[in-house]
């Protein structure tokens, strides 16, 4: 723990001492602004984005900007429409099944960052994204109301119709395209027969995560597809802690929140800076009670005990093959519902 | 109507002029959006093919046509129950009523299941929430409400006289609804169909809530879909075609088949109540009709008042109180003013070609996909050099304004038309310039119904997301917007009180405009 502390900070001292010498050198001065195109609760006054900001202007000698879209697709479509001429900086808040997309439309550009203190479930390699956060899909209940929730999506669909999930659509959420991976990557060709198995029990498949959440916890379902950190959100903003979340014996689909460079942008140092320090202790300190997700060090006392341990067993999906069949899978989970 | 029409008619060329001139402007500004668009998609790879388009049309055009029919059934019903009935807070539960359709879509359907749901206040009667009934069910609570608002507008401004000689020929209720009533609601009809089925068309965040799964959908999501997840500007152009072309099918047949108003417009100074056993059946539509439209309502109310002492110390939540306020009252005044122009370019000509083509441009925004509206005003304000951060709220205004314009058309177009046609010889004869017929005769007639405009478009722009959500700017943030971000980080008391707090906004709206513009329509008369 100490160590990888201990190699952030040299990592960030030296990256902080370049970028002040090419700061120098390009006669870049301190009104400098960096432009960071994110999803909006990122950036709401209640999520990282705020302490984030004020965290890097402290040493940054720059000016943070986070520019809200709705959602972090959203925000890759408008770097797309604005090519060449985009204000953005930084695009923050893709994650993992986008990012092959993201990367073939050649906007972004290598960070040249080495990251050796993360820990996260595989060693970083990533050429053109940086990690921000990560957290894994899973369906939450709550215990008091479902004692013995489905241990796997086979028990799962075994269980009466009147057992309920809610889902979210995987052609406009995240999470919604997160479970098409997630079964995909636990049952590949028999993928379309879990699905049928799950459609007695669909209340509805919500257009966003906050809509599907929000039925959940009015009792329209016994299970809402989140995340394995959501209950750690009601044990600790509302002291709560009869929510949980089922653990599946097929092992758990992670989604990595990532951020990347733009090609177009004049603050290439800058910007790797603020990506360097994104991934450092004190700037993943603010992650777990504003955005709810796992930090990509090990925070050590500092990540609540709330927090689950992380699951064991993680499934992952070659990323070309999910820019290239993301679709079809898509349409085959919903032929199976229809 | 064609024969007497030009006769009839006041002679206002300039009147014409300034309503092919917005007609125009309108259809040339959705017209560049989609130019827009198609030079970006011109640079993209080959789209995929439109394989479930059939589907998606079939269960689309279902789903609206239901809606349609029983939301105009049950308003029909529900106007003449009310125009019927005269008791203490009529006017407060009328305001209620009215402000359903301008509720942000999400907000009723999360109200119906508070109400319905399994864990609902009902909930142990077990309704069918979700699939078809629960999409049908909320459309009826937003559009039925509304039909009501403007069906019972037309009743209760029923000339006076013409109740007075009704009543002392001894009409029985069934005759007096076929002679007195139905004329006048019968002009409003066709108007109200394409709006609703429009609306249900093109219904998005309410289908997905309570469809129940990808068995009914409509093509909306699909364009979204194209748009965000794949970016395939082709596809999307293509599918927005497809449902323009169905939902400009609409808007021209209600256009041709809109039949032109009787005279109306007068106050509701008559009160001629049905036999009592009649208005046991009208109390009980109305009890009804509260249980199931208010009470959702009142959930959301109730729901968010928790929250309410959290979000009030925010002060994010003042900056975007202040923003919704100034952008809703803006594209309020613009609303009115266009629609009074074309309304006005409407009533002054009797020829059928001109009146549809002055008719459909002000719908067409209806039928165009938010999507492709949103992606579209993003490019212009691009494409024209303009900051998006300036730009931002002025695209916002005009936006919300067209959003509104189809409502408020079918608000002021019939009672223009009756104007013009009932009180025309006498405008003749008295050689009334244009502003004094506008000042003497329309404005004091019109008041109230201006003031129901300025109130829904109000609303309407309160409880809208606006064209620019999708792509986002830094320091512009509405009421709904804030609504939606306090949503997605899981702090459903924030999003509770902001929806509370705009659901007063509204109702307030609706009981209090109508009541100033009468007021001081009658103050200069």
């Amino acid at each position: 723990m100490a160590a990888t502390n201990k190699e952030a900070i040299m990592f960030r001292s030296t990256l902080m001492a370049l970028a002040v010498l090419s700061g120098l050198v390009t006669g870049a001065g301190a009104a400098d602004t960096l432009t960071v195109y994110t999803y909006d609760s990122f950036a709401a006054d209640w999520g990282p984005g705020p302490a984030l900001k004020a965290g890097f202007e402290k040493t940054c000698g720059c000016t943070l900007d986070f520019v809200a879209t709705d959602s972090s697709i959203g925000a890759l479509r408008r770097v797309q429409l604005e090519g060449a001429t985009t204000k953005a900086d930084i695009v923050l808040g893709l994650d993992t099944s986008i990012s092959g997309e993201a990367r073939a439309t050649g906007l972004f550009a290598p960070h040249g960052l080495s990251f050796p203190g993360l820990d996260l479930p595989s060693p970083w390699t990533d050429a053109e994204f940086t990690p921000v956060d990560f957290g894994y899909f899973a369906f939450v209940y709550d215990k008091s109301k479902v004692p013995t929730p489905p241990t796997s999506f086979e028990e799962l669909i075994k269980l009466p119709a009147s057992f309920r999930i809610v889902l979210e659509d995987p052609r406009s959420d995240t999470p919604g395209l997160g479970l098409v991976l997630w079964i995909k990557a636990a049952y590949g060709d028999r993928a379309p027969e879990i699905w049928a198995g799950l459609k007695p029990h669909l209340v509805t498949m919500a257009r966003g995560w906050s809509d599907a959440y929000g039925l959940f916890l009015k009792g329209e379902a016994d299970m809402v597809l989140s995340y394995t950190t959501s209950p750690a959100y009601h044990a600790i903003a509302e002291n709560k802690p009869n929510y949980g979340y089922a653990e599946f014996t097929e092992g758990f689909y992670p989604q990595i929140e990532i951020a990347g460079i733009l090609k177009t942008s004049p603050h290439q140092d800058l910007a790797k800076q603020f990506l360097a320090w994104l991934a450092t202790p004190e700037a993943q300190a603010t992650i777990p009670t504003t955005n709810w997700m796992y930090p990509v060090v090990a925070l050590g006392d500092k990540l609540p005990a709330a927090f689950p341990a992380l699951p064991q067993k993680i499934l992952t999906l070659p990323e070309d093959e999910v820019t290239a069949k993301k679709s079809a899978w898509i349409d085959e989970a919903l032929a199976a519902l229809r | 109507m064609r024969p007497f029409a030009d006769l009839s008619r006041p002679h206002r060329p300039l009147r014409l002029l300034a309503g092919a001139a917005v007609a125009l402007a309108i259809a040339l500004a959705i017209g560049a959006l989609f130019a827009a668009i198609v030079q970006v998609a011109a640079t993209q790879a080959g789209s995929r093919p439109l394989d479930d388009l059939g589907y998606l049309l079939w269960i689309t055009t279902l789903q609206a046509t239901l809606s349609t029919l029983f939301s105009l059934v049950i308003g029909t019903a529900l106007a003449w129950a009310l125009n019927r009935l005269s008791f203490p807070g009529r006017n407060l539960l009328v305001a209620l009523f009215s402000s359903a359709i301008v509720t942000p879509g999400i907000i009723v359907a999360f109200g119906l299941v508070a109400v319905w749901g399994r864990a609902g206040w009902f909930g142990a009667l077990g309704l069918p929430i979700y699939g078809l009934p629960g999409v049908v069910a909320a459309h009826i609570i937003l559009d039925a409400t509304f039909a009501a608002r403007i069906l019972l507008e037309r009743l209760d401004t029923l000339p006076a006289a013409r109740l007075k000689t009704g009543r002392s020929l001894g009409l029985s209720p069934a005759t007096r609804f076929a002679v007195i009533d139905w004329p006048a609601l019968a002009s409003a009809l066709p108007g109200l169909a394409a709006i609703i089925f429009l609306l249900a068309f093109t219904s998005f965040p309410i289908v997905l809530l309570l469809g129940g799964g990808p068995a009914v959908e409509t093509l909306e999501v699909a364009i979204y879909s194209t748009v965000r997840l794949d970016f395939d500007l082709g596809r999307a152009v293509s599918l927005a075609l497809v449902q323009m072309a169905v939902c400009g099918g609409i808007i021209v047949l209600s256009a041709l088949f809109s039949p032109v108003a009787p005279t109306a417009t007068g106050t509701r100074l008559q009160h001629w109540p049905d036999p009592p056993g009649l208005r046991v059946v009208q109390w009980g539509v109305v009890g009804l009709a509260t249980i199931g439209f208010a009470l959702p309502l009142l959930a959301s109310l109730t729901g968010g008042v928790s929250g309410l002492s959290d979000l009030l110390i925010q002060s994010g939540f003042w900056m975007a109180l202040i923003t919704s306020l100034a952008i809703a009252t803006a594209s309020a005044l613009l609303t009115l003013g266009l629609a009074l122009v074309l309304g006005m370019a409407r009533a002054a000509t009797g020829q059928q070609a001109l009146r549809v083509a002055l008719f459909v441009p002000g719908y067409a925004y209806l039928a165009v996909p938010a999507v492709t509206l949103s992606l579209g005003a993003f490019l212009l304000v691009r494409n024209a050099g303009w900051n998006l951060e300036s730009a931002g709220p002025a695209v916002v205004i005009i936006a919300n304004a067209l959003l509104s314009l189809p409502f408020a058309m079918a608000t002021l177009g019939p009672p223009l038309d009756a104007i013009a046609l009932g009180r025309g010889r006498l405008i003749r004869s008295l050689s009334l310039t244009g502003l004094r017929q506008f000042t003497a005769i329309e404005w004091p007639l019109l008041a109230r119904d201006a003031g129901v405009v300025l109130a829904l478009a109000f609303c309407f722009s309160l409880g809208d997301l606006g064209v620019i959500a999708l792509f986002g700017t830094e320091h512009f943030v509405t009421l709904p917007l804030l609504m939606l971000r306090a949503l997605g980080a899981y702090r459903t008391n924030d999003a509770a009180a902001i929806a509370a707090i705009m659901l007063a906004l509204t109702i307030a709206a609706f009981f209090l405009v109508p009541r100033l513009t009468a007021r001081l329509a009658h103050a200069g008369a």
